[in-house]
């Protein structure tokens, strides 16, 4: 059985017509299923896991980074997890912005997502952990005056620029290649200066005494706070033009 | 062997660049090849190849298998491979090698002892080296 999650931001009237879309094109491909829309549930996670419970063989998040980040923080580290590994795939189709996740899966837009849904190409990937905070992507920071302490040793960046923790790439153009079956993150850190420092690690504690750390750019987590990876933890539907091997 | 054409080659799968606006401060060990442009202090090991670059400044004990240095190095090195030293290297430190070239204008300030086979130089005494020719 396919459960779609709709988020809740997907009730205003602008996105009507794409969501008629999506669900005619379902459909048409025989891929319909339960939905769930979020406006309105108070209980997110009970709801995702009681469908997991009734055996959903697809959660598909429908809308952007953050419904995944809500569907994977609902079953992650709870008891549900261990039935959701073995039985449940986990499917995204975006819509709207804030969408770097299904850039990453190879999903363009709704009508590749559906296509997708249907040539099922799974795959497990990592997970990386900020606090008690999951992602799939990236967490970012401003990097002047940001510590990051790995091992025996601390980076200290006194430049101003971005620091990103990176599990999984949203970006083809980026000069580093991430992989999300490795087990590591890497840290690329570019400056205003123009340089550039790529370091790969498993875990690291960051801090900035006046900066956020964003997750998947949607969730700001104070600092100081430990960066870890959960290897293979989720599977995924993904498409062939996936930025990961 | 590094050389001014292959370096680009040869480090452009570096598993780790520490860039000119990064201070690294304890003990960075690493598997990959390591390309340091900025501040290092402690020591530094790799089982690959280290490049430092011209403005890179380090205080640390050094180990890899081939290295170039063109920055300013306080520390001992021992590079197991081939160690280049730049024009622009300065060292201050005892250096242990298996093959070395100093470029004109290098710096060296310490003992140099060659790892294996018979030794083809060894100096007990602090060399400062601006030799106008490189040597082997």
């Amino acid at each position: 059985m396919h459960v779609y999650i709709y988020d809740e931001y997907l009730n205003k009237t602008k996105y009507n017509r794409a969501i008629n879309r999506l669900e005619i094109r379902l459909t048409d491909l025989g891929l319909n299923g339960k939905i769930i829309r979020l406006g309105g549930i108070k209980n997110i996670k009970g709801t995702i896991q009681n469908e997991i419970k009734l055996g959903a063989k697809t959660i598909i998040a429908v809308g952007n980074n953050q419904t995944v980040n809500k569907i994977i923080g609902a079953i992650i580290d709870t008891e549900i997890y261990g039935d959701f590994q073995k039985k449940t795939l986990l499917g995204l189709i975006p819509v709207g912005d804030d969408n770097s996740i299904a850039s990453s899966f190879g999903i363009k837009n709704i009508d590749d997502a559906c296509n997708i849904l249907l040539a099922r190409r799974v795959e497990k990937i990592d997970l990386g952990l900020v606090g008690s905070y999951y992602f799939l992507n990236q967490a970012s920071i401003q990097s002047q005056g940001t510590t990051i302490e790995i091992d025996d040793y601390t980076l200290d960046i006194t430049e101003r620029g971005e620091v990103r923790i990176i599990n999984l790439l949203s970006d083809q153009k980026e000069s580093i290649k991430s992989n999300p079956h490795d087990g590591k993150l890497d840290i690329l850190i570019r400056t205003r200066r123009r340089d550039e420092s790529i370091i790969t690690v498993k875990k690291l504690k960051i801090s900035n005494p006046l900066e956020k750390l964003i997750v998947d750019g949607v969730v700001e987590v104070n600092t100081p706070v430990e960066v870890g990876i959960m290897r293979d933890k989720v599977s995924v539907i993904v498409g062939k033009d996936r930025l990961f091997e | 062997m590094f050389n001014k054409e292959n370096k680009l080659e040869k480090f452009k799968d570096a598993e780790t660049i520490i860039g000119a606006s990064i201070k690294v401060k304890g003990n960075f060990q690493g598997q990959g090849n390591i390309i340091i442009e900025g501040m290092l202090e402690g020591s530094l090991k790799t089982e690959a190849n280290l490049f430092i670059g011209d403005s890179a400044r380090v205080v640390a004990s050094i180990e890899s298998k081939d290295a170039s240095i063109n920055g300013e190095v306080k520390g001992n090195i021992k590079s197991r491979g081939y160690l280049a030293l730049g024009s622009t290297a300065k060292i201050f430190g005892d250096i242990q090698y298996g093959e070395i070239s100093i470029e004109k204008g290098a710096v060296v300030n310490g003992q140099l002892l060659m790892l294996s086979g018979e030794p083809r130089h060894r100096d007990n005494k602090k060399v400062e080296d601006k030799s106008s020719e490189e040597t082997e």
